[in-house]
């Protein structure tokens, strides 16, 4: 009798990338798995997920917290074992993993990291007494609209307080959303709204800057380019920039620079910040053509947002189940990205682009707004890979190259 | 004095910029940074980087299928 040895896939990070990875691989596996060829677990601690791009409109329009959380257990496919503990080491060389407080070995033939991305505030001393952010959890986001639902007048200062960080659009939406909430209540004309960022534009691709800017102006939002937010002094409320200038604020709500997961700095597969190095198309991890990063984890030059973790799971997802059937077609990433942006007043406008086509110029319109609606409808089944024929249908050749 | 060697090859607006801005963080006055790129937009963009950040912008080469640009860090604050 010839006997199979199961092969075993490791996914970490219960995420956008890592829950979309597991369903796509658990349901076209489905007949492996159930013949023990095949098994896949999940690593991840969280017992529940967050619809990150909620977490706007839990700081500007005070949506519950709780409206955007999920159960994990709720979203895991059943043919997938999720481990609820946090993975610390991972062996790429022996093929093996370690979690937390743990020196039990879990071999893998296959290896998926989705670990993310989250707020860095070691990087600026000072931010964290001064600062709340939306970037954070839904719970930290709240705080915000506490303390926005208390301003009567004063100076708000938003912006780009460093780089990498996840959602490029959002800290622009952030200063859209403000200005939206002040007008509403009628004292828009007391509160000032500052805009900061590092790039030398309101936007860092030039089509959408042309886009924002004449809404910066009519809406008499400032805007401040090229700064580099160095430290924060919460005592004097002021913000030092690297060339030494200074900025009063009353209240800062910076997005942080953004790190890795801690085991991933210092290893061999990663960039000096912790960036896990792949293949930009195949998502392989540099040498191992058995382990791939995808999502915010990456040290790939786009935008770390859902959309690109969602097709970068699909791209990897299909090259396992591919090696395991012996198939030999190689999927790539196009590198598109789709990251929605509110303008505020049920406006938005959306950031495409791929690797081979600059970012477009799109108007802003209720249409664009109600297809971000459309996106936050389906979010959690899309992650439990339903709605696969509509991502096609919806990104066409850029859904993957094959 | 250190040198900052940038890779941005593959990369196109606003990656090159994004590497220079990270790469920046780390260096001090008197340090180099010589980012390499094939982004056609990375020259100008750099140009008026360096002009508002008070930083030196020092060279452009075309080496053909490369550009490099060579930015002497002098903007930071003592
Ligand atoms: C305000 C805001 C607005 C956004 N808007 C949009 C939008 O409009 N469109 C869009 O496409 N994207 C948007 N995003 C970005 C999007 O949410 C992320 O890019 C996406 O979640 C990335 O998926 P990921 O799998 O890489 O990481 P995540 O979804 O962050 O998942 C990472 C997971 O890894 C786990 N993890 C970390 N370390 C370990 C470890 N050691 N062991 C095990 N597990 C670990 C974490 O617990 C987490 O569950 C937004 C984000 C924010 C904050």
């Amino acid at each position: 009798m010839k006997v199979i040895r199961m092969k075993k896939i490791a996914i970490i990070g219960s995420g956008a990338g890592g829950l979309i990875t597991s369903s796509k691989l658990a349901k076209e596996l489905s007949k492996e798995i159930k013949n023990e060829e095949v098994s896949i677990t999940l690593y991840d601690k969280k017992t529940e997920q967050e619809f990150q791009p909620g977490y706007l409109e839990v700081a500007f329009r005070g949506t519950d917290p709780s409206k955007i959380k999920k159960r994990v257990n709720k979203l895991v496919n059943p043919g997938v074992n999720m481990v609820y503990e946090n993975v610390e080491k991972v062996d790429l060389a022996n093929r093996y993993i370690r979690t937390e407080g743990s020196d039990k070995n879990r071999d893998f033939d296959y290896l998926v990291i989705s670990t993310g991305a989250s707020p860095d505030y070691e990087q600026i001393p000072g931010l964290k007494e001064a600062n709340r952010d939306f970037h954070t959890n839904a719970d930290k986001s709240s705080l915000i609209y506490n303390e926005i639902s208390n301003i009567k007048s004063g100076k708000i200062v938003v912006g780009i307080g460093g780089l990498p960080y996840k959602c490029p659009p959002s800290p622009n939406e952030s200063a859209f959303m403000l200005d939206e909430y002040f007008t509403r209540k009628g004292i828009r004309d007391k509160v000032e709204i500052v805009y900061v960022t590092p790039f030398t534009r309101i936007y860092s691709a030039e089509s959408i800057s042309e886009v924002i800017e004449p809404i910066y102006k009519n809406r008499s939002i400032e805007s401040i380019t090229t700064f580099n937010t160095d430290t924060v002094d919460p005592e004097k409320k002021e913000i030092t920039s690297l060339e030494g200038e200074t900025l009063k604020y009353d209240h800062l709500f910076l997005t942080p620079p953004h790190k890795t997961a801690g085991f991933l700095k210092g290893s061999e597969y990663s960039d000096e910040d912790g960036w896990v190095k792949v293949d930009k198309k195949d998502l392989h991890i540099t040498t191992y053509d058995n382990a791939f990063a995808i999502g915010d984890t990456t040290n790939i030059p786009i935008s770390k947002a859902g959309v690109e973790a969602h097709l970068e799971g699909i791209v990897v997802g299909s090259n396992i189940i591919g090696d395991i059937r012996g198939t030999d077609k190689n999927y790539k990433f196009t590198g598109r990205t789709q990251c929605s942006m509110e303008t505020g007043f049920h406006k938005a406008t959306f950031v495409v682009g791929t690797y081979d086509r600059p970012v477009e110029k799109i108007e802003p319109s209720r249409m664009n707004y109600m297809e971000k609606k459309v996106m936050e409808e389906i979010y959690w089944s899309s992650l439990r890979g339903h709605y696969e024929w509509l991502f096609k249908y919806h990104f066409k050749e850029d859904y993957f190259q094959d | 004095m250190a040198t900052f060697n940038v890779n941005s090859i593959g990369t196109a607006c606003p990656g090159p910029i994004t590497d220079l801005i990270r790469a920046y963080k780390k260096a001090q006055n008197g340090d180099m940074i010589v980012l390499v790129a094939n982004d056609p937009g990375v020259v100008p963009d750099a140009k008026i980087w360096c002009e508002r950040t008070r930083n030196e912008f020092v060279s452009s080469k075309d080496t053909g299928d490369s550009l490099e640009i060579t930015i002497k860090v002098t903007g930071k604050k003592a």
